[in-house]
């Protein structure tokens, strides 16, 4: 089935296309660029089983950045594709949070970056779930079911890693820390994104989704005796990405840069 | 039917495994509803909680599976005694092969009179299990 832009853009207001197209784009980078990068653990995580798990949990963003960019190419109707949209970018032009941009790092730093975005995504997710624009909706129906299994994943490691003093608390804490300034990038405002919540796309705007992840998050925080992730202004958080990123964009463009255009 | 309800286990961390030291959990899982448990295979992992997680992924990421039961090893009792299940005096006696009761039946069917019963044509089949074999 194809659906023109015309007949998928009209079931929204034309003001928040725009809007839309910047709200699929961050949400599909931000999968895509966790998965990759939690596709660095296939082979090396610390026993096979959390091998296979964490390549399993890898597969499952990539596949949720995959659904999210098909979407894009659809709303947008101008013959992009989910792989165009993927990789024919230059880094700058990524839209991912800021909070994905500390590189692999060591287990604790990979399990408290999921920890962070999982929860801030399942809020996210929340503000979607009953989204006027019924192809999202949809899709954001089907990624909440595994998006569960994510957070029990990233939850049960945190607990673990924060209640066993000595090495694994250190760990934990020191890559909680160094992710705590941008902990809350993935509620950076989009522009135009009252657009989008008068269109009922989004229920409500990124601040209020972030207060209730930090809503969420903070028993949690408590219970484990570590310091929530300060409030401060999100600015830049989807446009300045640093060096790390743009290693992470050389590996996985790397393969279709080797011949451009061809098919795979 | 038992084997339709897992067990209600409390999945607190601290109830099964010493949370450090990883060790096997074997895994159960039903392929499709109304099968019967069938062993998977095993995981290693330091408490049931993570022992669950890796089940799901080991023998449940492909949607393999409608259930999983995981149970700590060492809460398995064995029995593998030879003198016990394998003993070496003849038991073919034990078999219900080693007496037939043919003969029998048809000569007490002739006394009483009564037709041999049609087999039941609504025998169970599991489909499943044969294709283990």
């Amino acid at each position: 089935m194809t659906t023109t832009r015309s007949a998928l853009a009209a079931s929204i207001d034309p003001a928040a296309e725009t809007a839309l197209d910047e709200l699929l784009l961050s949400m599909a980078d931000d999968e895509f660029v966790i998965g990759f990068s939690d596709s660095e653990w296939t082979g090396i995580a610390p026993i096979l089983e959390e091998d296979i798990a964490m390549s399993s949990l890898a597969q499952d963003e990539l596949g949720h950045a995959r659904a999210i960019y098909e979407l894009l190419a659809e709303v947008r109707g101008d013959g992009q594709t989910a792989d165009t949209i993927a990789y024919d970018r230059e880094p700058a032009e990524y839209r991912h949070a800021r909070l994905l941009d500390h590189g692999r790092g060591d287990w604790a730093m990979t399990i408290a970056r999921r920890y962070l975005y999982d929860t801030a995504d399942g809020s996210r997710l929340e503000g979607l779930a009953t989204s006027s624009f019924a192809p999202l909706r949809e899709l954001v129906d089907k990624i909440r079911r595994e998006e569960r299994y994510h957070v029990m994943h990233a939850t049960t490691w945190l607990e673990r890693l924060a209640r066993y003093p000595g090495e694994p608390r250190d760990r934990i804490t020191a890559s909680l820390d160094e992710l705590a300034p941008d902990a809350a990038t993935v509620f950076t405002p989009l522009d135009g994104e009252a657009l989008l919540v008068e269109a009922g796309v989004l229920a409500e705007p990124m601040a209020a989704l972030e207060a209730r992840w930090r809503a969420t998050i903070t028993p949690v925080f408590v219970g484990l005796d570590l310091p929530m992730p300060p409030a401060g202004p999100l600015d830049g958080g989807r446009t300045t990405h640093g060096e790390q990123f743009g290693w992470l964009w050389g590996e996985f463009t790397s393969v279709r840069r080797s011949d451009p255009g061809a098919i795979w | 039917m038992t084997d339709q309800s897992p067990p209600d286990r409390d999945l607190d961390p601290t109830s099964d495994g010493d949370g450090r030291t990883l060790e096997p959990w074997e895994v159960f899982r039903r392929e499709k509803d109304g099968d019967p448990m069938r062993h998977g295979g095993s995981v290693m992992a330091p408490d049931a909680v993570l022992a669950v997680h890796y089940a799901r992924e080991l023998y449940g990421r492909r949607q393999e599976s409608v259930a999983l039961w995981v149970v700590r090893r060492a809460d398995i009792h064995d029995l593998a005694d030879p003198d016990l299940l394998q003993p070496p005096l003849d038991r073919s006696f034990k078999k219900p092969g080693g007496y037939v009761m043919r003969d029998k039946l048809a000569a007490a069917r002739q006394q009483s009179g009564q037709a041999k019963p049609k087999a039941r044509s609504s025998r169970p089949t599991r489909p499943a299990e044969k294709a283990d074999r």
